[in-house]
């Protein structure tokens, strides 16, 4: 044999392995038909406590989104592992533990709590596991494996700012809960209000804060607000403090001025509150009535899925947390990792939600746009109906 | 002065509120000398009974004031009955006995209905603004005053017209003699304790509305109320009808007015009475 023979027959073998290799990559990628891996996520919500009614709609939401995908994300089939977050730190650690330790979960998505996940945010970056939040987000330190689809506390009242400064001819009222939670809040909407010219009420400019939880007689504070001269107010309350402040609100000297507010009639609370939400406007980044293809699927399948509840923002958030785990898995190849998948994750781009497009911001966090909201009677019941659309915010 | 119509409007809802449940507590303690600290936990009971029963029928309510206030007589009567054992042993033991008591209770409660503070429904005639004085109101409030009033009148009344008020009253101004006529203090006490649970949950179910039931509902209560017997002289009834007027406007017109010195002004108060009358604004009488 010729050496020129011995190397075309060299070059030969080398470019068959060479294809059979490229060959296999492939194959690899593709995932090949129902031989891909299953994986493990975990998801921590508050499922008892404070916040049940929130954790159950986390829970909901991306079970749904599972439920409607084949119970697959990323063509992987997913077991999904749930854990109680509870009513903070104190028992969302041990459960985070027992999820990252016990069960080796790829991802962690959920968690209500503020507190909690800047509790279990330090334990699932030092096992190098992502969180995709979907509800609290607390300032963190370290978010490289940190994302989240709901929102930044200060978005909601940063976002309607500019609406109330034209509609509301004369000074707003601000009053919120005398906690981090509120602060944020209410925070985000004085800071716009005033930085664009806006006027507060309030005595000194500085935002009525009422003790938090034990206020449940917002009374008083209304004939504050009365004798101040407001013609509007700007709240945020969550939970049984929502439900006080609205009823009392209506029955008040106070109840002919329009009330603009973040989240006191989300959720389970608007049905407690009943005819005293009516005309309350609320800003938010979800209403059940968008007009869009994605919204249509999520609310048809929710309904079905859940006729005696109405889909909330934490619900849609929770949703989308899946929507975004199942691109990023998709696209971190056949054997996934926490790594690949965190990856991918800083690299989705628009994505498409019940809410409309959004992104992923700097902060991890969405740039979204928020909708004002009225409390009307759709038909069937009060709902939160969408008005129109507000600002576009986010980092 | 307009400004202030409607926070001292709703002082007064507020402290009749107390007065109803405070009276209980300040009876047990000048008749039967027990120091009641689950006294609050009683209030819960009516309250909760309130959140389970009332959905705004008149009939739902006044079931769900029967419920609560014969639930939390019933347990009255069982504190007398568990603090038989501890005859002799002072205060420290009752409040022991009777916190525990509280906490185990505190506990069941949350087991039974959950972490979440509750809503009440009230009847819907209720359930609306009312028009006082050129400002609005809520109806309930303004009929809690006059049901809160006719409780207190017709405490007043059970106390100093009818012998077995007359019985109470000798009990609290000299317990031995009492006992040297032949009656037993136990059976005295037993009724004092269970009538003054009966008063705290009829509170807790007609108040549900304004202090609801929640995991804090017992301890916000105990609080307030121990403030109130305290500030009216132990054992006295109309020293605990101006004390809860007092402590109601402090939580009213003193939390919007002066928000930086309200949390303390209800202990400050407390502090000073106990400092310039031992025994209180109108003390009952009884040698301590």
């Amino acid at each position: 044999m010729s050496l020129q023979r011995r190397l075309v027959s060299i070059a030969l073998a080398t470019g068959l392995v060479l294809t059979g290799a490229g060959c296999a990559k492939d194959e690899a990628k593709s995932g090949g038909a129902g031989a891909a891996s299953t994986l493990k996520i975990g998801l921590l919500g508050s499922l008892s406590g404070t916040y049940q009614a929130i954790g159950t709609d986390v829970k909901n939401g991306f079970e749904l989104y599972l439920k409607m995908h084949d119970k697959k994300l990323g063509g992987h089939p997913i077991d999904l592992k749930i854990g109680d977050e509870g009513d903070g730190a104190q028992t969302a650690v041990p459960a985070a533990t027992k999820l990252i330790k016990d069960e080796g979960v790829l991802a962690v998505t959920g968690i209500v709590g503020g507190g909690s996940v800047a509790a279990v945010a330090p334990l699932l970056s030092e096992a190098k596991i992502p969180l995709v939040g979907s509800v609290g987000r607390p300032e963190l330190k370290d978010l490289s494996g940190v994302w989240t689809t709901s929102f930044m506390s200060s978005d909601p009242g940063q976002s309607i700012a500019q609406y109330i400064k034209d509609k509301v001819d004369g000074p707003v009222f601000a009053i919120g809960p005398d906690y981090q939670g509120g602060y944020d809040e209410v925070g985000g909407f004085t800071n716009e209000f005033t930085k664009i010219g806006g006027t507060l009420a309030n005595a000194n400019g500085k935002t009525l804060w009422t003790p938090f939880p034990q206020t449940t007689n917002f009374l008083p504070y209304f004939s504050q607000i009365k004798s101040s001269g407001a013609k509007a107010v700007y709240t945020f309350y969550a939970g049984k403090a929502a439900i006080d402040f609205v009823k009392q609100y209506k029955q008040s000297d106070v109840k002919d001025l329009p009330l603009y507010a973040a989240f006191v009639t989300e959720g389970s609370v608007l049905q407690a509150e009943g005819d005293a939400a009516k005309d309350v406007y609320t800003v938010c980044n979800y209403s059940p009535d968008l007009d869009n293809e994605e919204n249509r699927k999520f609310v048809a399948a929710w309904r079905q899925a859940y006729p005696d509840a109405t889909p909330t923002t934490f619900a849609m958030a929770s949703y989308d947390a899946a929507a975004v785990l199942d691109r990023a898995i998709g696209a971190a190849g056949a054997n996934p990792t926490s790594q690949s998948i965190n990856e991918q994750l800083g690299k989705l781009g628009q994505i498409s939600s019940p809410r409309g497009q959004w992104q992923f911001g700097k902060n991890h966090a969405p740039i979204q746009k928020w909708y004002l909201r009225q409390v009307r009677n759709d038909g069937r019941a009060l709902a939160n109906v969408l008005v129109q659309d507000l600002a576009t915010v986010g980092a | 002065m307009d400004d202030y119509l409607i926070p001292a409007v709703d002082g007064v809802a507020y402290g009749l509120l107390l007065f109803v449940v405070a009276a209980g507590l300040t009876l047990a303690f000048g008749v039967g000398d027990v120091l009641n600290l689950a006294h609050g936990t009683l209030y819960a009971f009516g309250a909760y009974a309130a959140a389970e029963i009332s959905d705004g029928s008149w009939g739902s309510l006044a079931l769900a004031a029967l419920v609560g206030a014969a639930t939390a007589g019933a347990g009255g009567a069982l504190l007398s009955v568990m603090l038989v054992p501890l005859a002799g042993r002072g205060h420290l033991a009752q409040a022991l006995l009777t916190f525990g008591v509280a906490l185990v209770a505190g506990d069941r409660l949350i087991a039974l209905f959950g972490k979440d503070d509750l809503g009440v429904v009230v009847p819907a005639a209720l359930d609306r603004t009312v028009h006082l004085a050129g400002h609005s109101y809520p109806g309930y409030r303004l009929a809690l005053i006059g049901v809160a009033a006719l409780i207190a009148a017709g405490l007043a009344l059970l106390v100093t017209r009818t012998r077995v008020g007359g019985l109470v009253r000798a009990t609290v101004d000299d317990r031995d003699m009492v006992a040297m006529l032949g009656i037993s203090p136990f059976a005295v006490r037993t009724g004092v304790l269970a009538g003054a649970g009966a008063l705290a949950g009829l509170a807790g179910a007609l108040g549900a509305p304004i202090i609801g039931p929640g995991p804090r509902t017992a301890d916000t209560v105990l609080m307030l109320s121990l403030v109130v017997v305290v500030l009216g002289g132990m054992g006295s009834i109309t020293g605990a009808l101006v004390a809860a007027i007092a402590v109601g406007e402090i939580q009213t017109v003193g939390v919007t007015n002066f928000p930086t010195i309200a949390p303390f002004a209800l202990f400050g108060a407390m502090a000073i009475a106990l400092a310039a009358r031992a025994r209180g604004l109108l003390p009952s009488g009884r040698s301590a």
